[in-house]
């Protein structure tokens, strides 16, 4: 079996208008893919910047999944929520990136959106919070009946991922 | 077919915490320490240290200085549980006391080669206002009990933490 390493971090994120931010992660895979080490979600700790406008949460991801197929490569998705000081939390953005395929080190920037609701939905979100939400995840890191959906954009969560491939050279796969 | 025994790799990591920015702080010193997985153990070097006091610069640049070298090898069998290396970043307060400054993580890189990293870092904050005050006047703030837990990411919810402090680097 082919296996592959991800170690790195979910650095922090930009752009949001909300600050003391905080991200939920999690990474899918296909059918053919097993995960031997490591958890494959978590939650970062609230962060909210003093200096600059960066929320950094430098969580840290350390994976080693084994394959028998390229079908399924492993995509990490995220959801980025705020939370005031009552804490209540609010989404501040959903977003998904595949992870790299290539061996080294890669910085990745990953936008987030957050589905836009109605123009009642939206007056209620600015002064009173909440907003709609997905009810299933896996409109995050899938295309299908994304056409439903009306949304907004939100900031951008920057990672750094480096991979280790072992083994893709047995199966014909160069990298 | 018989299975490969486990082949054994050495990662030898030499650097050094060369300086960092705190705009709010002076006369601060960092400890750092090696957090890894099952799989790995330190062969030669040090794995943990603790670093001079330094103050700012009077020049502008403020820098803080500390050209802290940290030599150490590890072996492994498995790249699961990479180590990282945590900072700790402690300084006096108003009053004297040793007060966290900020912690801090990054995974050692996985290429070789030459790398400079910049770390944020990040101190742990009360929820309530009234815990602030009396940690800010009592001189004792929230402060992990083990800096490794910073290296981990299971638990972190409900942690609110601002980077307070700056970057070290």
């Amino acid at each position: 079996m082919a296996e592959v390493h991800v170690i790195g971090q979910i650095m922090g994120a930009t752009g949001f208008s909300e600050s003391s931010l905080l991200c939920k992660w999690g990474v899918h895979t296909g059918a053919a893919w097993k995960l031997l080490s490591g958890v494959r979600e978590g939650q970062t700790q609230v962060d909210t910047p003093q200096i600059g406008d960066m929320a950094y949460w430098s969580h840290p991801i350390d994976l080693h999944f084994a394959t028998k197929g390229l079908q399924g490569w492993p995509r990490l998705h995220l959801q980025v929520w705020s939370q005031d000081s009552f804490g209540r939390c609010q989404l501040a953005g959903y977003g998904f990136c595949h992870v790299p395929s290539s061996p080294g080190t890669h910085q990745l920037d990953c936008p987030t959106w957050r589905p836009l609701g109605s123009w009642r939905e939206q007056l209620a979100r600015a002064f009173v919070g909440g907003g709609p939400q997905l009810l299933h995840g896996d409109a995050i890191y899938s295309g299908a009946d994304r056409y439903r959906l009306h949304t907004t954009s939100g900031g951008t969560v920057h990672l750094e991922l480096s991979l280790l491939l072992r083994h893709f050279d047995r199966y014909g796969v160069e990298c | 077919m018989a299975a490969a025994a486990p082949s054994v790799f050495l990662l030898m990591v030499n650097g050094q915490v060369e300086s960092a920015q705190f705009p709010e702080y002076d006369d601060l010193y960092c400890k750092y320490c090696f957090v890894y997985g099952q799989d790995w153990a330190p062969t030669a070097g040090l794995e943990e240290g603790i670093s001079q006091i330094t103050s700012k610069s009077q020049d502008a640049r403020r820098a803080l200085v500390w050209n802290f070298p940290i030599d150490v090898t590890f072996k492994s069998t498995n790249p699961y549980g990479w180590p990282q290396i945590v900072l700790s970043v402690y300084g006096p307060d108003v009053f004297g006391n040793d007060v966290v400054r900020g912690y801090g993580a990054v995974h050692v890189p996985l290429s070789p080669g030459r790398h400079k990293k910049t770390i944020p870092m990040f101190v742990p904050e009360s929820t309530s206002k009234l815990q602030k005050f009396t940690s800010w006047f009592m001189g004792r703030r929230p402060e992990y009990t083990d800096p490794k837990v910073v290296a981990q990411g299971e638990g972190r919810e409900g942690k609110g933490s601002p980077p307070w402090a700056g970057w070290a680097w």
